[in-house]
């Protein structure tokens, strides 16, 4: 297996470097930050040369390119030019410090829920409660990110209040001061992030149990004397946990990754609304350093996810 | 009437199977009936075609045009104005439903361009195998690798301020999945004896592939399909909702959204009608697709 991890990530080394290469052409020709200088009236000749010197704006874009990736290859991820010419490396730390704030409760909240309303309308297949979990996942699923975002906003900032004259969350911004702080302000932006990807994972867990639950094996546990409780735990939900956990290290990383929907409604100084900014002020280190990241993690996990499932499920060859 | 349409919705006489012919009622005839029995499905057809029906009549009922504008700014709904106006005074009903129809033909076009992508460069790499494969596979691994939004942002904030130019840029990126559906189906098919067979009677590749494997892979083709209209109505929305994707004058779902989000303290519920405009065509088009992909495999084993 030691063998197989080593050789799928000396695999993914040119998809990467492809891909940055891809992102660093397409977002270096989408804003000429030269034609933009031009037009720069008030600059004056040397600002103008310090700045192309600084960004080696005289060079083609290829070139430009190998320089970047030898820097980043030795942890320079370059200077932003939005947010005052500070280096990159610790912005984006502190910046996926924050995503993670919000991707890692929120992680946890989707496994458990998924888990438990799979379990539950599996094993009530075709019963009422079964029907509203199916159809809320429908609902879920078809519910725009950012209109369920915008409606808890409209919920609890404005018709709660309305109503009870309190509010037991912030509606946008990030607020550490104590833990209660950091809950009522993470509140809503974890409520959103999970609702799509618990209404997929619901669906997908659901169909899995089911086909579980209909084997041999679950039946000799039943003849053999089990409780209903240990059928389902010890036997069914473990065997249909293998592929939901494939599911959950490709939700997580594209959690970790940031989202740029949920930050942007909920003002939240994450990764994802970090990408937005870097992209409207066509700042190109600043997004390359994201880019990079999101696929290093959405690679990591991939990873991870097809490691994981040779170790639950002791079938699966590498070779 | 009942078989012209069951013809045109899965691909009619090309879906029969020597195996199928043999059967009392041929596949797409079995397909039909299974689909029209799916309750759920048919009311998800009924409430779409009444929607894009109305997003059609509407328009032409109402007393306003969609950019008219009128002295009454920022209405919460009154009769004069159901759902509203807004900052400038126009009527939010006839834009809704003009910003409906401008979304659901945004997503029916990107959904048809990114089939035929995904179909051709999926069926390429399925039935050729070796370097073509090999380099549309790699292709594919890139899109997936790289955040799609983050590419979506670069080439809208570029190029995405038309509708049609928006809807390139979705189909350019939401072909990946079709692709490699397509490719799987073929590579399935490849060695089957009919392609075997077909060979042997000297049909070029071109035919082997359009006329021999393409039928039988319509079907998860027209599933994918349907959902992915779905997909694309939110990317859309999710894009103009940011503020780079269809711009002014023109109103899409998103940027509907978008300009209700200012208002969300004095009107809050302004946001809930495109909002909800756009919800109920995802879920009809979700609920189509699961039908469709019932109906074609009825004995299920989809995830």
């Amino acid at each position: 297996m030691f063998a197989y991890a080593v050789r799928r990530v000396t695999a993914t080394v040119p998809v990467l470097i492809l891909a940055t290469f891809f992102v660093y052409v397409l977002v270096s020709v989408a804003n000429d930050p030269l034609a933009r200088l031009a037009t720069c009236t008030a600059c004056d000749e040397a600002a103008y040369e310090r700045i192309v010197q600084l960004y080696d704006l005289d060079q083609p874009i290829p070139v430009r390119f190998v320089g970047w990736i030898g820097d980043a290859m030795q942890g320079d991820l370059g200077i932003s030019t939005s947010l005052g010419e500070r280096e990159v490396t610790p912005i984006l730390l502190e910046r996926a410090w924050n995503t993670a704030l919000l991707a890692v409760p929120a992680f946890v909240l989707i496994a458990i829920t998924a888990v438990i309303l799979s379990v539950f309308s599996a094993v009530r297949q075709y019963t009422l409660g079964d029907y509203l979990i199916t159809g809320g996942s429908f609902l879920g699923i078809a519910m725009p990110t950012f209109f369920f975002g915008l409606l808890l906003q409209v919920a609890f900032g404005v018709w709660w209040q309305d109503w009870t004259g309190t509010k037991p969350f912030y509606v946008t911004g990030m607020h550490l001061e104590s833990f209660g702080d950091y809950l009522s302000s993470a509140g809503l932006p974890i409520f959103t992030l999970a609702l799509v990807i618990v209404a997929t994972e619901s669906r997908f867990g659901r169909a899995s149990m089911l086909e579980v639950i209909n084997a041999d094996y679950i039946r000799m546990a039943r003849s053999k004397g089990l409780s209903e409780g240990r059928v389902i735990t010890g036997h069914a939900l473990r065997n249909a946990l293998i592929p939901i956990v494939t599911l959950w290290a490709l939700d997580f990383s594209a959690l970790l990754g940031g989202s740029v929907i949920t930050e942007t409604i909920f003002a939240w100084p994450g990764l994802g609304q970090l990408l937005l900014n870097a992209l409207t002020a066509q700042d190109l280190d600043l997004v390359m350093a994201i880019v990079v990241f999101i696929a290093v993690v959405t690679i990591g996990f991939n990873l991870i996810a097809d490691l994981l499932y040779g170790v639950l499920d002791p079938r699966v060859r590498y070779d | 009437m009942t078989d012209v349409r069951s013809d045109s919705l899965v691909g009619g006489d090309g879906l029969l199977q020597p195996s199928a012919v043999q059967e009392a009622r041929g596949f797409g005839r079995q397909v039909w009936d299974r689909f029209v029995h799916h309750r759920v499905a048919m009311a998800a057809v009924v409430v779409l075609v009444l929607l894009i029906a109305s997003f059609w009549v509407a328009p032409l009922l109402s007393p306003f045009e969609f950019d008219e504008l009128t002295p009454d700014l920022r209405q919460a709904p009154s009769w004069a104005h159901p759902f509203g106006t807004d900052e400038i005074g126009r009527d939010l009903l006839v834009r809704t439903f003009i910003g409906g129809g401008f979304s659901i033909r945004i997503a029916v076009l990107v959904s048809i361009v990114a089939t035929l992508i995904g179909t051709l460069l999926g069926a390429l790499a399925g039935y050729f195998g070796g370097w073509v494969d090999a380099v549309i596979s790699q292709v594919v691994n890139l899109v997936l690798v790289i955040p799609a939004l983050a590419i979506l942002l670069v080439l809208a904030l570029r190029w995405g301020s038309g509708p049609w130019a928006l809807a390139m840029i979705l189909a350019a990126l939401l072909w990946v999945r079709i692709g490699r559906v397509v490719r799987g189906l073929f590579i399935s098919h490849r060695e089957a004896d009919f392609v075997e067979a077909a060979r042997a009677a000297g049909a070029r590749s071109s035919r082997i592939m359009l006329r021999h494997i393409l039928p039988n892979a319509v079907g998860p083709i027209v599933v994918e399909m349907t959902l992915l209209v779905g997909t694309a109505i939110i990317l859309e929305s999710t894009v103009s909702f940011l503020g780079l994707g269809v711009q002014f004058p023109i109103p899409t779902l998103g940027n509907l959204i978008n300009e209700a989000k200012g208002a969300i303290d004095t009107v809050p519920s302004r946001i809930l009608f495109p909002g909800g405009v756009a919800v109920l065509i995802t879920l009809c088009v979700n609920f189509i697709g699961d039908g469709l992909r019932d109906a074609l495999d009825p004995a299920g084993g989809h995830a």
